[in-house]
């Protein structure tokens, strides 16, 4: 009963397994690191070059390429996880059925191994995880940021500069446009009451789009206040999101309202939520 | 590093770069255009369009611009409905 009195359990060729087995997975994630530190090295330059280069408003073209060299990375996850399960996990398994009983002496000292065995494979694996998301983060920044503020400065003064050229499409009356629009509105004629369709600059309707990243660059010192405390001070996050939403609102008067609903939502979900570490 | 690893890599991420840059968008390209003003008039009496009790009809001889109601937008209001 239980094995108490069992002679001790041998079984030289498993450990040789576990060794070996060990050493592979170790190789294996090496040169998946290396490869992938290879790939994102090169790409870093290049990403910077296409975003540059790219004329598209919205730049696509640095969207493709980004998402291609990520879907390099998530392969190479993808390999990871697949052998460590089939590999490392399945072997365990198939190990530990031949094992004698975990309480007996003998059971005990194989089971340990092999418990330490998956433990190092673990550690390693969650080492080659963190390498991912540090290469992701680079590949992400790689652009670096665009000076939004001083294309927003710039659609501001074409503004000013074509306010007052515009005439009434029905009568050739004079019309000033009262405020900065960043979609098409209807201005009233002051002579002939027609409703005339202003139809802003794509610049200037670009402007809605970048709005918030804008205002996240001028509020990016409060985020950064934030995520140095340790714990999170929700406080702190609170007063980001506030002084956030203040200059977007300031950028697009028009939308306040929405921004609002959406602040709130953003609150709910940042309360809710458990990274608070 | 192998040469032809480096190589592999390189041809890879060329490959990638061309593909990035010549794929074309949904929708096509973006034309960059300028600010301009419209207007609408009306196609029975040639009126401009001019607020009376709304703008989805001519303030001067009824017809209808638009057959939908309009719900409240950024700037097109429910007032604009005649």
């Amino acid at each position: 009963m239980f094995g108490l009195f069992d002679k001790k359990y041998h079984n030289p060729e498993l450990l040789e397994t576990i060794r070996q087995t060990q050493d592979r997975w170790f190789d294996f994630l090496d040169k998946l690191e290396t490869r992938m530190h290879e790939m994102c090295m090169a790409a870093v330059p290049e990403i910077r070059e296409v975003f540059n280069q790219d004329t598209d408003l919205y730049k696509r073209a640095h969207g493709h390429m980004l998402m291609g060299l990520r879907g390099q990375i998530d392969q190479m996850r993808h390999k990871a996880n697949k052998t460590k399960e089939e590999n490392i996990f399945y072997f365990i398994d198939c190990a530990t059925a031949e094992l004698p009983d975990f309480i007996s002496s003998a059971g005990r000292e194989y089971h340990n191994k092999l418990h330490t065995f998956r433990m190092d494979c673990i550690n390693r694996h969650y080492i080659f995880e963190e390498k991912i998301a540090h290469y992701t983060s680079l590949l992400n920044n790689a652009a670096g940021e665009q000076d939004l503020e001083a294309i927003y400065q710039e659609q501001l003064t074409a503004f000013e500069n074509i306010r007052d050229k515009f005439v009434c499409k029905q009568c050739g009356g004079n019309m000033t446009i009262p405020q900065i629009f960043f979609i098409a509105t209807y201005i009233t004629c002051p002579f002939c009451q027609t409703q005339n369709t202003f139809i802003p600059s794509t610049g200037a309707q670009m402007v809605l789009h970048q709005a918030r990243c804008l205002a996240e660059q001028r509020t990016a010192h409060l985020l950064k206040i934030y995520e140095e405390t340790k714990p999170k001070n929700h406080h702190l996050y609170q007063q980001y999101l506030r002084s956030m939403f203040d200059e977007w609102n300031k950028i697009v008067p028009d939308m306040a309202e929405e921004n609002e609903k959406f602040h709130q939502r953003l609150l709910q979900d940042h309360s809710n939520s458990i990274n608070h570490y | 590093m192998g040469e032809n690893e480096e190589k592999r890599t390189l041809t890879y991420l060329e490959r990638l770069k061309q593909k990035a840059i010549t794929q074309e968008n949904y929708g096509g390209e973006i034309k960059e255009e300028e600010a301009k003003m419209e207007v609408h008039d009306c196609p029975e009496c040639g009126a401009g369009r001019a607020f009376r009790q709304g703008l989805t009809a001519c303030a001067y001889c009824g017809f209808k611009f638009m057959d939908i109601r309009l719900t409240d937008g950024v700037h097109i209001k429910k007032e604009n409905n005649s």
